[in-house]
């Protein structure tokens, strides 16, 4: 009988702590560090989440371009296309849907096109998000132990 | 120059987030930071000057 009432909490234990990694690491994605910061590693969060905020807000200074899957004017494959660069941008959670309200580093015109800092920027914009991936699942394994 | 410091910067930036999520221990992340961080580097000064001599 013991032993049954040991088992079961033990499930609802683990249960608990799948939940709360899991939202650790929703955290983690829409505020870039703020799965870290949850657990108080504060250098880790600060660290890792700072690296995320400087490599977007350095793409969107360089005068970056965030992708949508609706943003081409075009369909089909060129649409199509559009999809794995917006799940990199995406991963920059908050950073990306604030820049989405504001409408701010979407412009697809060749003006914007020509400056000479646009394909980075546009590069640091994926990576940010990327890069943000990672340290998200790297806060949901310190989350549920398997990293220290 | 421009295009070194760009460069230069995603590499510290990519070098502190792969150094920081792949190793157990700090000595160990500084050392795996530095590692990636001179390889962005080599590799990326290499490839454009190999890509200078082509005519594209």
């Amino acid at each position: 009988m013991e032993d049954q009432d040991l088992v079961r909490r033990e499930a609802a234990h683990e249960e608990d702590v799948s939940t709360q990694a899991w939202l650790i690491g929703a955290a983690g994605w829409f505020c870039p560090g703020a799965g870290h910061m949850l657990q108080g590693k504060w250098a880790r969060a600060l660290i890792l989440g700072g690296a995320v905020w400087v490599c977007y807000l350095a793409g969107l200074w360089m005068g970056g371009h965030l992708f949508t899957v609706g943003g081409s004017a075009e369909g089909g494959l060129s649409a199509l296309l559009q999809v794995p660069p917006t799940i990199a941008d995406l991963g920059s959670g908050v950073l990306y849907i604030f820049c989405w309200i504001l409408g701010v580093g979407f412009a697809d015109d060749p003006a914007h096109a020509a400056r000479a800092t646009y394909e980075y920027g546009t590069n640091f914009l994926l990576i940010a998000g990327l890069l943000n991936y990672l340290v998200m699942l790297d806060a949901f394994d310190v989350s549920v132990g398997r990293k220290p | 120059m421009r295009h070194v410091l760009v460069m230069t910067t995603f590499a510290f930036i990519a070098s502190v987030v792969f150094g920081a999520v792949a190793k157990d221990t700090s000595k160990d992340r500084f050392l795996y930071g530095l590692k990636v961080f001179a390889e962005f580097m080599v590799i990326g000064l290499a490839l454009s000057w190999a890509l200078y001599f082509l005519p594209l």
